[in-house]
């Protein structure tokens, strides 16, 4: 059985900082090292964003919820809004053609890339992201062992 | 995230720090840049050494006055991105937009 820490938040822009610390410091406790918890960090971030945003229409009476779990195998974060949800699979390559000019839709693309996995998904009353990094083995100091490869 | 302007004869360093996120530091550079071309400043070097992080929407204001400049008829230009400032240009492409430089100097006499 892991452990789960769940935030449940108003869609306020204030509260984005809040949500990044608490996923970089769960992340640095199940042991990822500096730079993969600031990613980890940086995606939940751009999930909760996206959540107010396009989700939730930056309406501050509606609620944003952030599950943090962990067990052996993988850090996921799901984070859930009330909004009608949105065509996820017609977001564009932000670094193709004239896209690399937009000045918004890179969101999406962060989280791809800092994490192993995304998905998108409805649930009851709105839409749910889940985000997932696999943990890496830990050695007795704590440290993270490096994967081996074959 | 602070800004504050130096000037070199035609050219202003825009000496940027903290981060440049959504709600706050995103808002601060609109600003910062924008009061820079209402000066008339037209050859403007963006100092991101002291920038910790950026997320999508700061990203997304770099562009924004990289757009704003340039229908303005004036140059924006990128002074020591940090590693992870400089991870997120890569990884957008953005350093093919941007004149990115590691010496102010050569950033001052490239215009």
């Amino acid at each position: 059985m892991g452990r789960r820490v769940s935030l449940k938040l108003r869609s306020r822009i204030g509260y984005v900082d809040l949500v990044h610390e608490v996923a970089e410091d769960l992340a640095r406790g199940a042991h990822f090292p500096k730079p993969a918890a600031l990613n980890i960090g940086l995606a939940v971030r751009e999930a909760f964003i996206n959540a107010i945003k396009h989700g939730n229409n930056m309406d501050a009476a509606k609620i944003v919820q952030v599950e943090f779990e962990q067990n052996a195998d993988h850090f996921r974060v799901r984070v859930r809004d009330q909004g009608p949800g949105f065509d996820w699979t017609r977001t564009t390559d932000p670094r193709e053609g004239d896209n690399i000019f937009r000045t918004s839709g890179r969101g999406i693309f962060f989280m791809k890339h800092f994490v192993d996995r995304v998905a998108f998904q409805h649930c009851r009353g709105g839409m749910e992201v889940v985000l997932e990094k696999r943990l890496e083995p830990v050695g007795r100091s704590g440290q993270a062992l490096r994967r081996r490869k074959g | 995230m602070k800004a504050s302007a130096r000037h070199h004869g035609n050219v202003t360093v825009l000496d940027l720090s903290g981060k440049i996120t959504i709600g706050e530091g995103d808002l601060r550079l609109r600003e910062a840049v924008s009061a820079l071309l209402e000066e008339g400043r037209l050859r403007i070097v963006l100092n991101l050494q002291g920038v910790s992080y950026m997320d999508s929407a700061g990203i997304g204001e770099l562009v924004a006055c990289y757009k704003r400049a340039r229908d303005k008829g004036a140059v924006l230009k990128l002074l020591n991105p940090s590693g992870k400032v400089q991870d997120l240009l890569v990884l957008t492409r953005l350093q093919e937009i941007f004149e990115i430089f590691r010496d102010e100097r050569e950033a001052l006499t490239s215009f």
